[in-house]
């Protein structure tokens, strides 16, 4: 997304950016919904249920489908095949996942003859993953199906349901933030009030966060000289030492590896060290 | 479209679905001519009568039927499963499943 961030016709604003022409996502119809959205959209695949894609909104018979006020692009399934209709032209699955029922269409390409050996093992009474787009007819809903696979691993149909939930929390919540992101914004996220599940420990470690994987003598080190009034000629390593205390060839050490990982760099002189961030 | 739900139970929570049609992921304990003992992915042991015919193979399977007591269920379909089904996984899917989060997704 962020390469359009620069163009100062898409805005972020999401909204009210209709364009007349030139649009360079070619979408002949230019709804005032903020394009650079849809575009996105469009090319996202989501996990879904059966009973979402029941509860799938469209303004009119040519808008995008959306769950939840979110646009839907192409959207994965995963339910167990109750009966097979196979016709000459596309070959119709209906899927049910414990949430619903919907038949998946899958248009055969005449043409191939491998479409047996890719389509194949799909039997009734098996679990397979559906990915398409999600069409109505008619009044009735089907899964326009441009692929489809047995599920050979059980485990499967549990990660779908469980990335089913994940995208959802996703999109009322926001993504869950990097461990690195997630002090100042799980800072802010608690001023809200709004404390997401997702903000891993927002408890007070003071952007500790991404040196938790180091050495507890390196987040140590860390730790002091982010407790240290910034000045431009960093700490001196006597003054790390007298803080750590122990052994100063271990604390030379932590030092080197530190600075090895990026995390510290000298500045005026050798001995004296400054924080990367 | 209520006609066709079926939501993912373990043994549990079979009492609350008694006359409705659920989705038991279990293992095999046993199966003797109609009835067979399975286990439920929260390790309680549940009794399925079988439909004619039906025999369990594979250690992992899902049974889709209706709830007759707290701890019977009526087969209607069967889903083998294989060999390799974490059931940790499979009872955490059913816990969220009956999460009031996910209400409008299942």
């Amino acid at each position: 997304m962020s390469q359009y961030g620069d163009n100062p016709y898409y805005g972020n604003t999401g909204g009210g950016g209709y364009l007349a022409g030139g649009s360079p996502f070619g979408s002949a119809n230019g709804s005032p919904g903020g394009q650079l959205r849809r575009a996105a959209a469009q090319h996202s695949l989501r996990p879904v249920t059966i009973k979402q894609l029941h509860n799938a909104t469209q303004a009119h018979s040519d808008a995008e489908w959306t769950i939840d006020d979110a646009e839907v692009g192409q959207i994965t399934v995963v339910g167990q095949v109750v009966s097979i209709n196979s016709q000459t032209t596309n070959c119709l699955y209906w899927l049910d996942d414990g949430t619903g029922r919907i038949e998946a269409r899958h248009w055969v390409d005449a043409g191939t003859d491998d479409d047996a050996e890719r389509w194949g093992g799909i039997t009734e009474n098996t679990y397979i993953r559906v990915m398409g787009s999600l069409k109505s007819f008619a009044n009735k809903r089907y899964i326009n199906a441009s692929h489809l696979r047995l599920i050979k691993d059980p485990n499967e149909i549990q990660f779908h349901f469980l990335e089913t939930f994940t995208v959802d929390l996703i999109f009322q919540k926001g993504a869950p933030l990097r461990p690195s992101e997630a002090s100042s914004a799980g800072a802010a996220a608690n001023h809200q009030g709004t404390t997401s599940v997702y903000n891993p420990q927002s408890t007070a470690t003071g952007g500790m966060e991404q040196y938790a994987h180091l050495p507890s003598i390196q987040r140590r080190i860390v730790q002091f000289m982010m407790s240290q009034p910034h000045q431009n000629e960093g700490i001196h390593v006597a003054a790390i030492a007298r803080h750590i205390g122990g052994d100063a060839q271990a604390i030379s050490d932590a030092l080197d590896r530190l600075m090895d990982e990026g995390h510290v760099f000298t500045t005026i002189d050798d001995s004296h060290f400054a924080l990367s961030t | 479209m209520t006609e066709h739900v079926s939501p993912r139970v373990n043994a549990a929570r079979l009492g609350k679905y008694i006359g409705r049609t659920i989705r038991l992921t279990c293992k095999v304990v046993r199966s003797q001519g109609d009835t067979a003992i399975v286990q439920a992915s929260d390790g309680g042991e549940v009794s399925v009568r079988l439909t004619q015919g039906t025999h369990l193979d594979g250690s992992f399977v899902e049974v889709i039927g209706t709830v007759n007591d707290a701890a019977t269920v009526k087969m209607l379909a069967c889903i083998n499963l294989g060999n390799d089904l974490d059931m940790d996984l499979v009872n955490d899917v059913v816990e969220l499943w009956h999460d009031p989060r996910f209400a409008k997704l299942v």
